[in-house]
């Protein structure tokens, strides 16, 4: 099932559903990737609330997606991670490490906000 | 005692249905929540073992009962190349394709028993048990 | 619970006790209990079938004098199915059939006097009356031939003894399960997650940290993270008792989980010692955010959350200009 990017204001959504394939996340990557250029987003937010496992071949892409991102100029966070998923992640060894983590979907969109302005006010 | 279930591993996204027949498997036997997800989770790293390494296998699921304890058992098998150095497999960060390299010893970590056997040429099979605690 | 329920669910606790047919068979030799014992168990059939409901009334004539024994008297659901347990007891102790399925039977009896609390010492004495009433019957029946009536009660004392070793690992089995359950408790208990403010969390652990309770202190705090949608944990460490390698990771652990949900982790307590150590060990403990005492650590998750802490009487700081 492919993802759905949702776009509110300078900051894309993706909304990862209940079942996710290697394919569809690798479709993820190449469409995010597409849109931060075309929209020229300064966030990106992948919400797995709906995931019941992350492991090795999903963390190592959603952290290839957040690199990717940041080079094009866009802060990604991942949202909604589930308390067992997280303690599966750890237990595997797994751990995300330099992409940013937030509760939800209204957590990460203040992290970016907060991100934003501290960046100074941008340049229209 | 359940029959036992096989999917069949050919696409990666053999692999999602292969993790959830067992989370279903470890409820279904009165694994807790985040055992189910241990169980999804190992699962779903020997299945893209297999797709990665030896493009076609099977991962069989098994309820277990014995003196006082509840389980389940998972058997992954194929009849790929073998791995040449099982040992360094075993070891964490070690990977030759498109792994993290902690497959298999990640899978290793979150079950309970966990037993390789590998011949080159011939094929590997994975068995790992979980105890419902 | 039905009839096939509870079937399965005897069958499941033979299984969890490991009376196999074989394990029977050994409770047999060790009472004694041989082929020639049923000849003369037959022999008193007649007696022990006549005299049922008065052996019966006296077994339960003797628990309801105690008050120990109350929860199961005074249970009409538990008391009707211990008579009607009882009384099919009293006639397959004299049937020579000590299978499986009597033995189910026993075990089911059992697990009724565990339900109601029956204390062992209870138990024996009410059984002790019973066996009392059943040899004064047998010894009337055979009061021209004594020694025979003797031989032919020591034989069904053989199967009485058979049932009490049943009924005595039932109990004590019971007991050891409750103990389990308790300690199980403790430990869930040991190991609270506190909301400190909103979106702020403590967590203190005390003790002794091993890979079991590692995993209840993670999968509690993060539960708790997402109930109470924290933002900063302080984690203290003052209280467990040795921090070496492997604790050291499964604390990592916990802070990595967290993170993970989006809260950030402040450990605090870790003593000039444990941190030596920790850094001879070569343990990377860059990761994590430390602080040096609980205070430190409680102020820092406030600095965090963007709460200012003013004294009573202190002039307000002026308010920093925010972005509109």
């Amino acid at each position: 099932m492919a993802v759905p990017i949702l776009k509110q204001e300078d900051v894309l959504i993706a909304q990862v559903q209940a079942i996710l394939s290697d394919d569809d996340l690798n479709q993820l990557k190449d469409d995010l990737s597409n849109r931060i250029g075309r929209a020229r987003s300064r966030g990106v937010i992948i919400d797995v609330t709906a995931l019941d496992v992350l492991d090795s071949f999903a963390t190592r892409t959603i952290r290839g997606i957040a690199y990717t991102a940041k080079l094009r100029g866009a802060n990604t966070v991942v949202v909604g991670i589930q308390p067992d998923v997280a303690f599966g992640m750890v237990q595997l060894g797994l751990s995300l490490e330099g992409v940013e983590t937030a509760l939800d979907l209204e957590e990460g969109l203040a992290f970016l906000r907060n991100a934003a302005n501290s960046r100074g006010p941008r340049v229209r | 005692m359940s029959a036992e279930i096989r999917v069949p591993i050919e696409h990666e996204r053999d692999i999602v249905t292969a993790r959830q027949r067992g989370r279903e498997l470890a409820a279904a036997n009165g694994f807790s929540s985040t055992d189910q997800t241990l169980v999804a989770l190992a699962i779903s790293e020997i299945a893209r073992n297999i797709v990665s390494y030896a493009k076609r296998g099977e991962v069989m699921l098994l309820a277990l009962e014995e003196t006082g304890r509840r389980g389940i058992v998972v058997i992954a098998r194929d009849e790929g190349p073998g791995i040449a150095d099982p040992e360094l497999a075993m070891k964490d960060g070690y990977s030759t394709a498109k792994s993290l390299g902690v497959g298999l010893p990640g899978a290793k970590r979150v079950m309970d028993e966990f037993k390789l056997e590998t011949q080159l040429g011939k094929g590997t099979t994975v068995t790992m048990k979980k105890w419902v605690r | 619970m039905t009839v096939s329920d509870r079937q399965r669910s005897l069958q499941s606790s033979m299984h969890d006790m490991g009376l196999t047919e074989e394990a029977i068979e050994r409770r047999k030799r060790i009472v004694g209990l041989e082929p020639a014992d049923l000849g003369r168990i037959a022999a008193v059939k007649d007696v022990v079938a006549r005299g049922a409901e008065e052996f019966m009334a006296t077994f339960f004539e003797f628990l309801s004098k105690l008050d120990e024994a109350r929860p199961l008297v005074t249970s009409h659901g538990l008391l009707d199915r211990a008579r009607q347990l009882k009384k099919a007891h009293l006639a397959a102790m004299v049937q020579g059939e000590y299978g499986t399925r009597y033995v189910e039977q026993r075990l089911e009896l059992a697990q009724l006097y565990a339900r109601a609390g029956l204390e062992m010492l209870v138990f024996l004495g009410a059984f002790h009356h019973l066996l009392r009433a059943i040899g004064s019957a047998i010894m009337k029946q055979f009061e021209r031939s004594p020694m025979e009536g003797f031989e032919n009660f020591m034989s069904l004392q053989k199967v009485a003894f058979f049932d009490i070793g049943i009924i005595v690992d039932v109990l004590v089995m019971e007991r050891e399960r409750t103990i389990r359950q308790q300690e199980e408790a403790i430990r869930e208990l040991s190991t609270p997650v506190l909301q400190v403010r909103d979106r702020m969390l403590l967590l203190p652990i005390i003790g002794v940290i091993d890979t079991h309770r590692a995993r209840l202190i993670t999968e509690s705090l993060l539960r708790a993270i997402r109930a109470n949608r924290a933002k900063v944990v302080v984690m203290d460490v003052t209280g467990v008792a040795t921090i070496d390698s492997k604790v050291a990771n499964h604390l990592l652990q916990t802070v990595t989980a967290a993170r993970l949900m989006g809260a950030l982790v402040i450990v605090t307590g870790l003593s000039s010692e444990v941190a030596q150590s920790l850094v001879a060990l070569g343990i990377e403990l860059s990761k994590i955010n430390t602080v040096g005492d609980l205070q430190g650590g409680l102020e820092e998750a406030e600095r965090v959350l963007g709460y200012r802490l003013l004294r009573n009487g202190d002039a307000l700081p002026p308010p920093t200009m925010t972005e509109n």
